[in-house]
């Protein structure tokens, strides 16, 4: 085989490969279950976003043929031909400012849309604020005042989901408890970085009621793939009703007295409230002069947890997953059935919550077995010396196959 | 058998080698550690060198060419003279007198001695590489001057820089602002003049840089040993309850606290004391005050306080009790009317947790405004 055979073959290969990774690319785009594609926009603030990125590849890919072409015609008509040197010319006055002025202009044209979109985004006008704090590794919201229109009496603290009025402008007021995240959910605006002793907004508005999801956008750690987070849009009444839910007095949901729950309630209490906070929980106590009372259980998480948090599971069950969004508590059916109802329905099947007869056991199960085998945490209590023994994310509690059967019996009440 | 070069990095590796012994017998810890093996790489690195040259006779041809040293035309010419070990001379003195009396003499010391004897064995070699003095010039210069260049950039601009700042530590802060504008105007119009003057004379310049050069130094050396100025503690904020739960008092008073633009930047909420005594808070995104303010537990948080009231206040927040630890109370120092100041917190459990009430005051005006940490 001759020397320029090889090169032929070898071009050949070279070219094969690269047209296979360019089709897989195309290939990519034809994504049908994409539900964080940012050119699929849900929301005003991610209307503008697409709107200007689509405007300025427009310009952009122009220029950028205007220029290849303009490159392939030199290439091709100053190809060593054997023919004499061109005339060499040093400075051309009316091309240099040609070439000024002309890029000039398509800069000031750029940024027009480009600062418009820019203040339009960083509008704080709204009708709702949601405290959302990130740390390893899941999302916190926490609901104060009024939210559509919609009285909070008493605070609301909820995680994975975030849970707003449809058609209403909702401003985020984002900060971290541990390391730097970045908050996103691409169909409704962009990120925002959670910065620890720092509060940034972000104005999130969906059009329709529907599931938004999104993920940590900036490297947060070990388990930073599996912090990821939903946006949840409900009409204004299905709001109403999920924000009457979340008030409701825990006695309203509390287990009843010899099943399985009320062991499960125990077993909460003793296993898992140091960390995990259900509102209105109570347990016998002692007051200071030996008499028997009811006193708050009250989760103490600063003292386990570098972040000092840890998920409320006051209405676990209204959530669809769990573990910073990462596992499905619906069964794989029942999940399907509610992202892909119309707006509509939508509602209405979001508020059933998790019931018996669409809850996934299976992920519940093995979580309250062995946390840092599902989801990898730094829980090892050989290498905590730096953190004074406390863990990010969630130990190995070593719990019985009993003790777990009695969590998900109580947990599953929690609604 | 050995070359000279060799023997000289046979040697260095040995006293590396029984120095990291005696260092790390006699020294315990991390700094023990480090200081062994930083030892044990330097004798590597001399046991590299020394087999590098014993395998290649040092480069050196007396050795393998007996007397040609002595009869060769670069041998001919006579050594000049060298202030190299003087220099060696007086850093093995200081060396001594370090190791006695204060460590900087050592540390100087051993730059010093380091530095006669790189700079003497370049110069000693350098002078027989040729009989041509100016090709042996040309060798030693290409040799070091890209170690004497950086090195004598950095020694003297940290020393201008180091004169300044002791200049600017002893003067009075008034004072230096006028000192040194006039100075960086000197300066500016020093570089117009002979940006200006391109036929200037070359010695002109060198006198004017040195000129200015020793009196910067000279002045600088003066301010270190007058000591700096006294300058005021600034304390933003108190912990103490005793403190913060009483009126601010003029001696307290700080215009110039809490000026770090990061924390004012970016914050939870604005608290006001207004004109009539009363508490108000903005939050970003809230178009009317809110009756209280929300505050997420467990994460780092900072308010910025300020007094539009007639008199310097404090803004003291009083951030609950948990458990058996005392109640948490922090405050901002007393802040003069019109100005901020902030507060950074953090509050670990919700209110539901704490046994006393959650909120922020100004002592002695009975305003309060409610904290919820949900």
């Amino acid at each position: 085989m001759t020397v320029f055979e090889n090169l032929s073959s070898r071009i050949r290969r070279r070219g094969f490969l690269a047209g296979a990774a360019v089709f897989a690319t195309l290939l990519a785009g034809c994504a049908e279950n994409a539900p964080q594609d940012t050119f699929e926009p849900a929301g005003p603030n991610a209307r503008k976003i697409d709107g200007l990125q689509r405007e300025l590849f427009y310009i952009s890919g122009i220029v950028g043929i205007i220029v290849l072409a303009a490159v392939a015609y030199a290439v091709w008509k100053f190809k060593d031909r054997g023919q004499d040197i061109p005339e060499q010319t040093h400075g051309n006055p009316k091309l240099e400012i040609l070439l000024t002025i002309l890029p000039a202009i398509i800069l000031v044209v750029v940024a027009v849309p480009t600062v418009s979109a820019v203040f339009e985004l960083d509008k704080k006008d709204n009708d709702c604020i949601i405290n959302v704090t990130g740390q390893q590794w899941w999302w916190e919201y926490d609901y104060s005042g009024t939210c559509g229109g919609v009285e909070i009496t008493e605070p609301i603290v909820t995680s994975g989901e975030l849970v707003i009025p449809a058609g209403t402008p909702v401003l985020l007021r984002i900060t971290s408890r541990d390391v730097i995240h970045s908050f996103w959910i691409p169909r409704l605006n962009g990120k925002r970085d959670a910065v620890p002793g720092r509060l940034h907004t972000l104005r999130l508005e969906a059009d329709q009621p529907g599931m938004y999801t999104g993920q940590c956008t900036e490297f947060c750690g070990l388990s930073h793939a599996r912090m990821r987070q939903a946006a949840v849009a409900l009409t204004p009444a299905d709001f109403q009703t999920w924000v009457n839910n979340q008030l409701e007095p825990y006695s309203a949901n509390a287990p009843e007295a010899g099943t399985t729950a009320a062991v499960g309630e125990e077993t909460f209490i003793a296993q898992c409230s140091r960390c995990h906070q259900v509102d209105d929980l109570t347990t016998a106590g002692k007051d200071d002069a030996g008499n028997d009372i009811t006193v708050p259980v009250l989760a103490e998480p600063d003292r386990y947890v570098v972040s000092g948090s840890a998920p409320n599971l006051t209405n676990l069950m209204t959530r669809t997953a769990f573990a910073g969004w990462t596992f499905d508590l619906l069964t794989e059916e029942c999940r399907d059935r509610l992202w892909n109802a119309p707006p509509d329905e939508f509602g209405a099947l979001y508020l059933q919550g998790v019931t018996p007869e669409c809850f996934d056991e299976t992920n519940l199960r093995e979580w309250l077995r062995n946390p840092p085998a599902m989801k990898p945490m730094y829980t090892d209590p050989n290498n905590l010396a730096a953190s004074d023994g406390k863990t990010r994310g969630m130990p190995n509690l070593n719990l019985t196959q009993d003790q777990i059967d009695q969590l998900v019996a109580y947990l599953l009440e929690r609604k | 058998m050995f070359t000279t070069g060799s023997k000289l990095f046979f040697g260095a590796t040995a006293l590396s080698l029984v120095g990291a012994i005696v260092y790390s017998a006699s020294t315990d810890g991390p700094s023990g550690t480090m200081g062994t093996i930083g030892l044990l790489s330097a004798a590597a690195v001399f046991g590299f060198l020394a087999g590098i040259n014993f395998s290649n006779r040092d480069g050196n041809v007396p050795a393998m060419q007996q007397g040609v040293e002595l009869t060769s035309a670069a041998a001919a010419r006579p050594v000049r003279n060298s202030i190299w070990p003087l220099i060696a001379a007086v850093g093995a003195a200081g060396l001594v007198v370090g190791a006695v009396s204060k460590p900087v003499v050592f540390k100087v010391a051993v730059v010093a001695v380091l530095a006669a004897l790189v700079e003497w064995m370049v110069q000693g070699w350098s002078e027989r590489a040729s009989d041509d003095p100016q090709h042996n010039d040309q060798v030693r210069r290409r040799m070091l001057y890209p170690l004497e260049f950086p090195i004598l950039a950095a020694a003297g601009g940290g020393a201008i820089v180091y004169a300044l700042s002791r200049v600017l530590l002893a003067s009075d802060k008034d004072l230096g602002k006028i000192v040194f504008g006039i100075i960086a105007v000197l300066v500016l119009f020093g570089g117009f003049v002979f940006a200006g003057k391109r036929h200037v004379k070359r010695s002109t310049v060198t006198a004017v840089c040195t000129v200015g050069a020793v009196a910067l130094l000279g002045v600088g050396v003066a301010s270190a040993v007058q000591g700096q100025r006294t300058i005021d503690e600034h304390p933003t904020t108190a912990t103490n309850s005793a403190v913060c739960l009483e009126e601010g008092s003029e001696a307290e008073i700080d215009e110039h606290a809490s000026q770090d633009v990061s924390a004012k930047s970016s914050v939870l909420a604005h608290v006001y004391l207004q004109s009539d005594g009363s508490l108000v808070v903005q939050v970003t995104g809230y178009t009317e005050p809110p009756s209280t303010l929300t505050v997420p537990r467990s994460t780092p948080v900072t308010v910025l306080f300020h007094n539009d009231f007639s008199s310097p206040e404090r803004l003291t927040g009083r951030f609950g009790t948990f458990g058996t630890a005392p109640e948490a109370i922090q405050c901002t120092t007393a802040v003069n009317p019109g100005k901020t100041a902030f507060l950074n917190f953090e509050i670990p459990r919700g209110n539901a947790a704490s046994s006393s009430d959650l909120e922020f005051l100004v002592p002695g005006t009975g305003s309060t405004i409610v904290i919820v940490v949900p």
